[in-house]
């Protein structure tokens, strides 16, 4: 006996059907997708008109440059060397151009899973770190001496970001294998520590290390005033760090470890290759939160005198010439934060993506 | 040289004021297979675990291939790479593949080097039937095929004694078998085994001895036949006639 095979639903593919079942199902599927239809239109044309079609590019034309007028990106183009390499310099910023790449190459070839062991990483962020240092400070084969006062704009930005994060992140993991020490005294002492670093405002402790610390330290511990800042930051983002970490460590099961210590497995093993990549793994998407925040943190050492690029931002528009071009300024500065941001978040998806089909 | 590959006496273990084991006397000889049973929560776990030192002990002696277990490193770190175990819930790092699940301990516990813990790592997965997963992630195999890595896991490191804690409660009935068959493999060939279990079906085929533990004591011992068939004590003919249904 055959049975007869029915034939298939009417096909429910092709652009007009995949329209009307996610915008025009019902009738009031149907109301709102119009509103938002207009409004989104009306916004875009607004936003489009003003950027693009009614804009003024070249400063030749600044005196067109008026309220009516669309968005002025003249301002860019005059200051926008201000913005991105701060009080660098101007002879000398193919410099910071190539310093800033250095660490960019750097934190993108960290990103990638084959770089992940314990010898290639460090040796990684040296050169990366050291490439900068010598390109921005200068002082040998000719190039002008530039000290870390001069520093600015957007590569002192990626610097600051870049090195918290790698001083920061290896501060965290020993943080949180303190805290969770077997010797009591250990424990708690790094708890206290912890607490009492989350208890204080960046600020505060960014403060202490520019200015106070100077005067409780001998000089040759100094080190410079950028170099202070950043591992106080450092400490402040292994805090908070160590605390997502710990959480990752308890979220793996007893039996990882039980099982890492019967095949008699090393205590460095144990924490390297089992714990904490599965740690990581657990905590991805709050470490990633954690990255993103920090990056935008950065613009907090301006209080302090440092010209990353938020300062000079401010600074580009802080004559009286470019005065009124604070919108187009402030969108080019988002911009700016909003690629890195975006590519940190996006590689965070990927990572998890990855680690979720397991190959991670 | 040690006469047991086991030698227990006087063991006391406590959880707080829970007395867990009290006063194990046990030694179990070369290339014997000890099968321990008794209702849950007798310390049958607690004891096997004892053993590698997961757990610690009060009082009493426990050495293991002449070696004091207890909280000397440099000892545990000798008896750990000699004495294999396997547990309940296999406990294989889900991070790594199969295989790098074999070859890792391998060259973190004995420093062997990958090509050579490899060759080794291969060779166990085949005997264990499962050397056509070795590229994959335990999370893609079945509970069966996980304990068998497990095994093989273990096995690579040429241990002298291998620990089972009920090593096919958390499978389902269908894959407990093809487990149990590898063990058999494995005493057969003259491991010493420690086998926690409630497969009295895998004492009769090749326990030398069986104990049987209730409330943290050794309530009754002796050959499988006597345990089945002519048991003496109320427990254990209480908990004979459960596992047998």
């Amino acid at each position: 006996m055959t049975i007869e095979a029915l034939a298939p639903p009417p096909s429910a593919t092709g652009p007009a059907a995949w329209l009307r079942k996610h915008f025009f199902a019902t009738w009031y599927d149907t109301m709102f997708s119009l509103v938002f239809a207009v409004l989104i239109y009306l916004a875009l044309k607004a936003f489009i008109g003003w950027a693009f079609v009614d804009a003024i590019w070249r400063v030749e034309n600044k005196h067109l440059c008026t309220h009516d007028a669309g968005a002025c990106w003249a301002v860019i183009e005059s200051r926008g060397r201000l913005i991105l390499f701060g009080l660098y310099p101007y002879e000398e910023q193919w410099r910071s151009t190539l310093a800033c790449l250095a660490v960019i190459v750097t934190i993108a070839l960290s990103c990638l899973p084959s770089f992940w062991s314990i010898r290639r990483l460090p040796i990684l962020w040296v050169a990366g770190f050291t490439t900068f240092v010598l390109l921005m400070r200068g002082g040998f084969a000719g190039l002008e001496l530039v000290t870390s006062e001069q520093w600015g704009g957007l590569s002192l930005t990626i610097f600051i970001f870049s090195g918290v994060f790698v001083i920061g992140m290896p501060l965290a993991v020993l943080f949180a294998l303190a805290r969770r020490s077997s010797l009591p005294v250990i424990a708690k002492s790094f708890g206290f520590f912890i607490d009492i670093v989350r208890s204080l405002p960046l600020l505060t402790l960014l403060f202490a290390a520019a200015v106070v610390v100077p005067l409780l330290v001998p000089d040759w511990l100094q080190g410079n005033k950028l170099m202070r800042v950043v591992i106080a930051f450092a400490i402040f983002f292994a805090a908070y760090q160590a605390e997502i970490i710990r959480a990752g460590l308890q979220s793996t099961s007893q039996g990882q470890e039980e099982a890492a210590v019967a095949l008699g497995m090393p205590y460095w093993s144990l924490v390297i290759d089992i714990l904490l990549p599965q740690a990581f793994r657990n905590t991805l998407p709050s470490t990633i939160n954690q990255a993103v925040i920090t990056f935008k943190e950065t613009s907090i050492v301006t209080i302090i005198g440092f010209f990353e690029v938020m300062a000079s931002g401010n600074a580009a528009i802080g004559t009286g010439e470019w005065g009124n071009q604070y919108v187009e300024v402030y969108v080019f500065l988002a911009l700016i934060y909003f690629v890195f941001v975006f590519g940190l978040s996006r590689y965070g998806a990927w990572l998890e993506t990855r680690m979720r089909l397991g190959h991670a | 040289m040690h006469d047991a590959a086991i030698s227990i006496r006087g063991l006391e273990k406590y959880y707080g004021d829970f007395h867990a084991l009290k006063n194990i006397n046990l030694e179990v000889p070369d290339k014997q297979t000890l099968v321990i049973c008794g209702p849950s929560g007798s310390g049958k776990s607690t004891l096997i675990r004892c053993m590698n030192g997961l757990e610690s002990y009060r009082l009493g002696t426990l050495n293991v291939l002449g070696l004091p277990v207890g909280d000397d490193t440099k000892v545990m770190d000798q008896v750990r790479k000699r004495v294999g175990m396997v547990f309940q819930s296999f406990n294989l790092f889900p991070h790594l593949t199969i295989l790098e699940n074999c070859v890792l301990p391998q060259v973190r516990a004995l420093g062997r080097d990958r090509t050579a813990a490899t060759l080794e790592a291969m060779d166990q997965l085949k005997k264990m039937h499962v050397e056509i997963h070795a590229e994959k992630y335990p999370d893609q195999l079945s509970g069966g095929q996980q304990q068998r890595v497990a095994l093989a896991r273990a096995l690579a490191l040429k241990p002298e004694i291998m620990l089972f804690d009920e090593p096919t409660s958390a499978l389902d009935p269908e894959m407990i078998s093809e487990v149990l068959e590898v063990m058999q493999d494995l005493a057969r060939a003259d491991m010493t085994i420690v086998c926690v279990t409630h497969e009295m079906g895998f004492a009769k085929a090749v326990a030398d001895r069986v104990i049987l533990m209730a409330q943290g004591e050794i309530v009754e011992e002796g050959t499988p036949e006597q345990m089945f068939s002519n048991p003496q004590h109320q427990v254990t003919k209480d908990f004979m006639a459960v596992v047998n249904g």
